[in-house]
């Protein structure tokens, strides 16, 4: 007995620790479905072809792109995104890190940098120059050059930076 | 970016998601989407179905044999295969696997997935081509094995035919092996890549020269053997907004030796 | 390295002196909302009942429509409601042009009317209850194409079999311009010799801004009214050509914008999708949403101008003394002139580049092609010319066997010059062209290149250090449009600001313009903190645009390198105002004259005695809530609005002779290049880019605002390019054929900076966000300079990929043969 074919269904996820059911069409993006269906805004689209990395999420602890995986295989995942980050308003260390060394000017690439430093500090807790550019290289921005993101991201690992 | 509708199946066996693509004839595979969505996002393929196989256990692991055969399945990821004791015994796995695009990607993309999507700008066909892999193909009646040569058919075509899927990688063992690429920046998409291995005799594989990989196999591994067995080739490559069809040429000569002087350090 | 100036003591306390906020790198008031994804993008704004547009876009680059069907698409179930060419052409007028004839006569729409001339070019809208369903849809909507042949490169599009784009203006050549200054006869009978260089080439390209363009209209059918939330970074502009064309008034058009993921000059020019969501507002009587994707912003929206200069000669003394150039501009406009012929004149802001040749003529001829339509690039146009001029000076230098450094230092206007007169009237304001190129110079390790050279060989590698410098003239003086067309009604330029102090003691400020990154909260809010001294805490700036506020002007928006002028002036002058107001109300309850009055500490307070003060929300509360007994006369609201307006005057229209511009910041950068000469691949090793920008308000935004425009520059001069085909396909139609820079791309960066105060502007700024383009031109020169010893090579374009590198190395004299060197 063959497993069932959906055009739609309902798909419940836990997005930074709030638990959402909804219907939705299988051909729906899991950015989409966090955009447009669960009101979640803070992940941005800035591409079409999975280059820019501006909608990366943490799915089930690992880091990846919401444009390249449907709503309906994420269904009864656990997803991170830049909302979770922030305890009440009190931005936490990466995120701090980042407005200290200038690490954003237009904000549209900041989430998605935000979840791949925070993957990265996860796995290595004090990375060198390199595995941070590797860390990021997946994600697109055009306002800063790079640079002040990874002094952000070596300032939020505790290292020092030279200014 | 809006993909059509399609329908959507999680077989949690390999028989179930068989039994799919057989009753659906517009069904895909889907494997790490690193690819198919975004064909799927452009409309350039928009199948009925979408077979995900990443439900499938008997699809994952890497298993070393005791006579240093990998077998590798075809649902692990790139970054399974860089963080995979048993792939170190061929290290140009891992070394290769992270050399595509970025950490998102890796987490996501399969080997599987990169080899039957037979992009001839990928990695992975080139590098299975110069190690000799043999894959598993299954339909409903069974399973045969496909050599890498006979295995890609041409662009985004390979043996896997309709109601079938490719269920295992199996690398022979070896050492001396070799990757060379002039990507677009740093990890980019590929002008031109070449693999080799030394693992008695050379074999070169070309990639991003043709519609499937070209395989070469100089007298020896000096330079100017590689290249002119390179040249007696007769590559055809295209040519596009990155490079002529002359530029590719010259460049499959140098990667190609420079791949093989990098199998011949290893070979010692 | 850094020279700053001592900003000005706010308070003299009896032993120490507080700096004040200005000159600090403090902290943005914009990253506490974007950090935590609570920005606001257009895209992010809901409402109920929208619907979603997706806009069928023709396939060919050039072909007459035969008919549009969209009874399929109206029943599909979910379409709302389209849009075609045909509708468009009843319910508005063509936009108003900028040109004067031939390119006058073209009549541009919303949607194409009659004819499609770029791939790409919306045809018709669809609007549907979800996004699928409107992409769905877009594939029922039946056109019938009759193709045509396109022409793609510039260079044709003169010929006489060239296919005519618009039979309006029967011609190609939509606009063209002679400017000559000086006496070239006389520099050219002066020279010892003139170089001649066929053909240069700067490429299309343009800076892709993470978020695409976008719209979220609403339709108020009560008043008329139309709320457009966008992330257009030019309302002004865009009101300006929506109005006339929709038939109404300015005030019918709202324009809201908050957060917008970059701009540089790309998000200009989306009046027609505007438009077209309006119509469609009011037709289906629901807001309606637009969301550029990728694929259709790379492309339709706003390329970088491509520039070829033609027959160039250059008049130049053995020394390396410049006298003078003449060249032709061809500047290729795409399919449409949605902000051009501007770019015909806007590069006469820096007519000499950074150089003291008096004699020039440049011949400005703009045609139209099958492609996308060009519109503002960072550093739009005067990045081409700026290319051009330097692209001059490296091979002048590198054809008489002289120091690239030394010709440089020999024709850079100097800075004891300042302010200098251009030969066409500009007025370059201040700037140390000398100490900047030394200072890159040290950054990069100019002495020790040789043994970094013996290195690269060592590896196989060739070495090349090149230089670019760029000047970045910001505020423009919109009288230059009458050099395009002398019938247009437009000079100078404004910016508005309005600051105002709350029953509370809230300081409250409005802004004309639309940042984009550009940090305009936080440096707005320094400047106010300093002048009424408070604590910037205090200084509450409201986020992005909205026409309502009434805080905005003719010319109001975020582009052309202008804020720290007129944006700050505006909020300077409002400021002022407000101080001024705050003084004589304090002065009036507490009994004194506004003079011995002191704003300080978030206080009005008698400078003799500090004790007898009155805190901000006093003075708040009383103007607000409990005026009764204030003198009749007392001429004070705490609620100021000033226009800023630079000193310009119209320039001469006869002899394109007048001010342009009125501060020009530059940049010289320096890069180090390693040429793998067996493939042609290459990789920048080594960067420094120094800037001056006059005062700075915040070094840490400036520096980063060199940075990104660096990070574009090297994206620019590498890989970025919008390449067609013949048939005028687009060949880097989205990120994975057209390679922006990742991480893992960026050489290690060396930054410097100097401070040339602008003697034109209230507080010494100047304008500056544009002058990356310093990254381009560096990049060519270091790879002339790796390429020497094989055949010695010229660089010819703008952009150079492995594959044109690899060109440069195997057939060398074919690029030289573009140059000849003639005795004068």
């Amino acid at each position: 007995m063959g497993a069932p074919v959906v055009i739609s269904q309902t798909v419940r996820v836990e997005v930074d620790g709030t638990t959402f059911e909804r219907a939705v069409e299988a051909r729906r993006l899991l950015v989409h479905f966090l955009r447009d269906d669960l009101d979640l805004t803070g992940t941005h689209i800035g591409c079409d072809t999975g280059n820019c990395g501006a909608c990366s999420v943490i799915v089930d602890g690992k880091l990846l792109k919401s444009c390249m995986l449907l709503a309906v295989q994420a269904d009864g995942s656990s997803i991170e995104t830049v909302d979770g980050l922030a305890d009440d308003g009190q931005l936490n260390t990466v995120q701090q890190a980042f407005a200290d060394h200038h690490g954003l000017q237009c904000g549209y690439c900041t989430p998605g940098m935000l979840m791949s430093a925070t993957a990265l500090l996860r796995e290595t807790s004090s990375p060198s120059d390199e595995e941070i550019a590797r860390a990021i290289q997946g994600n697109i921005c055009r306002c800063t050059g790079y640079w002040n993101i990874f002094k952000a991201i070596k300032a939020a690992s505790g290292q020092e930076v030279a200014e | 970016m809006l993909l059509s509708e399609v329908g959507y199946a999680r077989p949690e066996t390999l028989e179930q998601a068989l039994e799919i693509l057989v009753e659906n004839p517009g069904a895909r595979a889907l494997a790490g989407g690193q690819t198919l969505i975004n064909v799927m996002k452009a409309r350039a393929a928009s199948p009925d179905v979408l077979v995900d196989l990443g439900g499938i256990p008997e699809l994952k692991g890497i298993e070393l044999g005791s006579d240093g055969t990998l077998e590798i399945g075809p649902m692990t990821t790139y970054a399974e295969v860089i963080s995979s004791a048993e792939a170190r015994a061929r290290p140009i796995l891992g070394e290769v696997c992270a050399q595509i695009a970025d950490v998102q990607v890796r987490n996501r993309g399969t080997v599987g997935g990169n080899i039957c999507a037979s992009d001839p700008t990928n990695n992975l066909p080139p590098l299975l081509a110069a190690l000799g892999a043999e894959l598993t193909v299954a339909g409903m009646g069974g399973a045969r094995k496909v050599s890498a040569g006979e295995f890609f058919l041409g662009v985004y075509m390979t043996a896997v035919g309709p109601g079938e899927l490719l269920t295992k990688i199996s690398i022979p063992p070896g050492r001396a092996d070799g990757f060379a690429s002039v990507p677009i920046g740093v990890d980019g998409t590929c002008i031109v890549n070449a693999a080799a291995s030394l693992n008695g005799g050379a074999r070169i594989a070309l990639g991003c020269v043709g519609a499937v990989p070209v395989v070469v196999e100089p007298e020896s591994t000096e330079v100017e053997a590689v290249r002119g067995a390179v040249r007696e080739a007769g590559l055809e490559p295209p040519s596009d907004v990155h490079a002529s069809a002359d530029y590719r040429r010259h460049l499959a000569e140098v990667i190609a030796a420079r791949a093989v002087r990098q199998a011949s350090e290893r070979a010692r | 390295m850094t020279e700053s100036t001592v900003t000005e003591p706010l308070v003299v306390e009896e032993t120490e002196t507080r700096r004040g906020y200005a000159g600090q790198s403090v902290p943005r008031k914009e990253d506490h909302r974007l950090l935590q994804g609570e920005g606001v993008f257009v895209d992010d704004v809901k409402r109920h009942n929208m619907g979603f547009v997706h806009f069928v876009r023709s396939p060919y680059a050039h072909a007459k429509i035969r008919s549009v069907d969209v009874s399929k698409a109206l029943e599909h179930p979910g379409v709302v409601g389209t849009l075609t060419g045909e509708e468009a052409a009843l319910l508005t007028d063509p936009f108003f042009q900028i040109s004067s004839p031939p390119g006058a006569h073209l009549r541009d729409f919303c949607l194409a009317v009659g004819k499609a001339r770029f791939a790409g070019e919306p045809v018709a809208a669809v609007v549907a209850t979800t996004r699928e369903t409107a992409r769905d849809a877009a594939e029922l909507v039946e056109v019938d194409y009759e193709p045509l042949p396109a022409v793609t490169d510039a260079r044709r599009a003169l010929d006489d079999d060239a296919p005519v784009l618009h039979d309006d203006a029967g011609t190609n050549l939509t606009w063209e311009g002679v400017y000559e200054w000086g006496d070239l006869d006389a520099a050219f009978a002066e020279a010892d010799r003139v170089v001649k260089i066929s053909e240069l080439h700067f490429h299309r390209f343009n800076s892709t801004p993470l978020e695409c363009n976008g719209a979220l209209v609403e339709y108020n059918r009560g008043t008329g009214q139309w709320t457009i939330i966008t992330n257009n970074q030019f309302p002004g502009f865009a009101a300006i050509m929506m109005g006339p064309a929709m038939r109404v008034g300015l005030d019918k058009l709202r324009f809201v914008t908050q957060d917008i993921g970059g701009g540089f000059g790309n998000k200009i020019t989306s009046h027609p999708q505007l438009v077209a969501c309006c119509l469609l507002a009011r037709k289906l009587r629901r807001p309606v949403q637009w969301t550029e994707w990728r694929t259709d912003f790379h492309l339709s929206m706003s390329h970088g101008n491509e520039r070829w200069f033609e027959d160039t000669e250059v008049a130049v003394k053995d020394d390396g003394t410049l006298l003078g150039f003449r060249t032709t501009a061809l500047d290729d406009a795409g399919a449409w002139l949605r902000y051009e012929p501007l770019g015909g004149v806007i590069w006469a802001q820096v007519t000499p580049g950074m150089y003291r040749w008096r004699n020039i003529r440049l011949d400005f001829k703009q045609v139209v092609t099958n492609k996308a339509p060009c519109s503002p690039n960072r550093g739009y146009s005067r990045m081409q010319h700026l290319w051009f001029t330097e692209r001059v000076i490296d091979i002048v230098a590198h054809e008489l066997g002289l120091d690239p450094v030394e010709v440089r230092k020999r024709n850079y206007i100097r800075t004891e010059e300042m302010p200098y007169e251009t030969p066409n009237g500009c007025v370059y304001d201040s700037g140390d062209y000398a100490k900047m190129l030394d200072t890159a110079l040290e950054l990069i390790g100019y002495d020790e290149l040789e043994s970094r050279r013996v290195d690269a060989d060592a590896r196989g590698r060739l070495l090349g250090v090149g230089i670019g410098s760029t000047l970045d003239s910001g505020t423009n003086n919109f009288g230059q449009s009458r050099l395009i067309n002398p019938e247009l009604q437009f000079s100078g330029n404004n910016e508005v600001a309005m600051v105002k102090l709350d029953i509370f003691g809230e300081i409250v400020v409005t802004l004309g313009t639309t940042p984009q990154g550009q940090s305009h909260e936080t440096t707005a809010a320094q400047v106010v903190a300093d002048m009424l001294g408070c604590s910037i805490d205090d200084v509450n700036v409201r986020a992005g645009h909205d026409s309502y506020w009434n805080s905005h002007a003719g010319f109001s928006g975020t582009y052309a390198s202008q804020f720290a002028v007129t944006g700050l002036g505006a909020v300077r002058g409002a400021t002022e105002l407000l101080a001024a107001e705050m003084k004589k109300l304090a002065s009036v309850v507490l009994g004194c004259s506004p003079d011995d009055i002191e704003l300080a500490e978030g206080q009005a307070r008698m400078k003799a005695n500090p004790e007898a003060a009155l805190p901000f929300m006093a003075l708040g509360a009383i103007i607000n809530a409990n005026n009764a007994g204030l003198p009749e006369d007392l001429d004070v609201t705490l609620n100021c609005r000033y226009v800023y307006r630079p000193p310009f005057q119209p320039p001469d229209v006869e002899r394109k002779f007048g001010n342009l511009t009125l501060t020009y910041a530059a940049q010289v950068h320096a890069v180090l290049v390693e040429v793998d000469p067996e493939t042609g691949v290459y990789e920048i090793v080594d960067y420094a880019a120094v800037d001056d920008c006059g005062v700075r308000i915040n070094p840490q935004i400036v520096e980063g605002q060199v940075m990104g425009a660096t990070a574009q520059a090297i994206g620019a001069a590498t890989h970025e390019t919008f390449t067609y085909d013949e048939d005028g396909n687009l060949l880097t139609p989205n990120f994975y054929d057209y390679h922006v820079p990742h991480a893992l791309d960026m050489p290690p960066l060396r930054t410097g900076n100097i401070e040339s105060p602008s003697p034109f502007t209230s507080m010494g700024t100047k304008g500056m966000g544009e002058g990356g383009g310093a990254g381009i031109h560096a990049v060519c020169a270091a790879l002339q300079d790796a390429l020497r010893s094989r055949g010695n090579p010229i660089v010819y374009d703008s952009c150079n990929p492995y594959h044109r590198v690899w060109e440069l190395l195997s057939d060398p004299e074919s690029s030289r043969q573009r140059v000849t060197v003639e005795p004068g």
